[in-house]
């Protein structure tokens, strides 16, 4: 049986920011990232009576949009920073009053999206949705040593990066 | 193993707090974004949208997929075949249709030759049976 209007607007006015930002930060491109959500939450309606429970339905959602996702960022093969110029107006649309906060994470973005994808999944999987290794090994489907080891490379590597690029985060201005 | 001295421990120290802060810079960073603006109405009105056959296709079990695409491949195979076999047949029907009229040729030449010997054998007084 298929799902009710109401109740799947619920779900994807309850999911859609989790679903959207795993789709931009790994993509790195707006318009894709849309297309990507789009087309979870369509495969949410086709698929909702299989899904039982809300925690079912956001592992469901985060991990279709994980390799959704991955594989756009693949068929596309396009360099992530292509749709960049637009992402960073969206955001820094009230940084000209804002607090360094806003500018740092703005740049800490920008800066992710120069990773490599094998290292920026974990990486958003970790520090946007708060998951542990061993979880994003289970949804990636790779050992938890290889998770760690992403982790580590990827926070090494935006470290360095942030390091000779932000002036805010050198002078410790921030935290 | 050798313990860590006091700066080699201080040292130890200050990059533990520093990666720390920058991870949770990094959590405050990460937050959610809002997708574009009516993005739920976008998604209901696709899902009311009516599904192309194309779609229906392509929404198949996988295992019915793969026996389809089998069964298709099949029939050209079968088909490309058949066409085969048949232009064979014909290439053979005109080789033969070929011969036979080289053959008759042939035979008329001779035909030709004989007689022409055949009256000037007559014609020299030689006497030739029929």
């Amino acid at each position: 049986m298929a799902i009710a209007e109401g109740e799947f607007r619920r779900l994807i006015e309850a999911h859609q920011r989790m679903v959207f930002s795993i789709a931009l930060r790994v993509t790195g491109d707006y318009h894709t990232a849309e297309e990507v959500a789009q087309d979870v939450f369509l495969s949410l309606h086709r698929n909702a009576e299989k899904l039982a429970g809300e925690d079912h339905v956001r592992y469901w959602l985060r991990r279709v949009a994980v390799h959704r996702a991955t594989d756009a960022l693949r068929r596309r093969a396009v360099r992530p920073e292509s749709g960049a110029e637009e992402w960073s107006e969206e955001q820094s649309v009230g940084e000209h009053g804002a607090t360094a906060h806003l500018a740092v994470a703005a740049r800490l973005d920008e800066l992710l999206r120069g990773l490599p994808e094998t290292l920026r999944t974990p990486i958003v999987l970790r520090y946007q949705e708060e998951m542990l290794p061993e979880e994003i090994a289970a949804m990636l489907g790779q050992p938890v040593a290889t998770v760690k080891s992403h982790l580590q490379r990827g926070l090494k590597l935006l470290r360095v990066k942030a390091s000779v690029t932000m002036k805010e985060y050198v002078r410790g201005s921030i935290g | 193993m050798d313990r860590l001295d006091e700066n080699e421990m201080s040292e130890f120290e200050q990059e533990n707090i520093e990666s720390a802060r920058f991870e949770a810079e990094l959590t405050l960073a990460m937050r959610h974004v809002d997708p574009p603006a009516g993005f739920a109405d976008r998604v209901l009105a696709k899902v009311a949208e009516p599904e192309p056959r194309r779609a229906k296709i392509l929404m198949m079990p996988r295992r019915v997929q793969a026996w389809v695409g089998g069964a298709v491949a099949a029939v050209l195979m079968v088909g490309a075949f058949g066409i085969q076999q048949q232009h064979e047949r014909r290439q053979r029907a005109e080789e033969a249709a070929r011969a036979q009229q080289q053959y008759e040729q042939a035979l008329q030449i001779t035909g030709e030759t004989l007689d022409h010997v055949r009256a000037q054998l007559q014609q020299a007084g030689v006497p030739v049976g029929d």
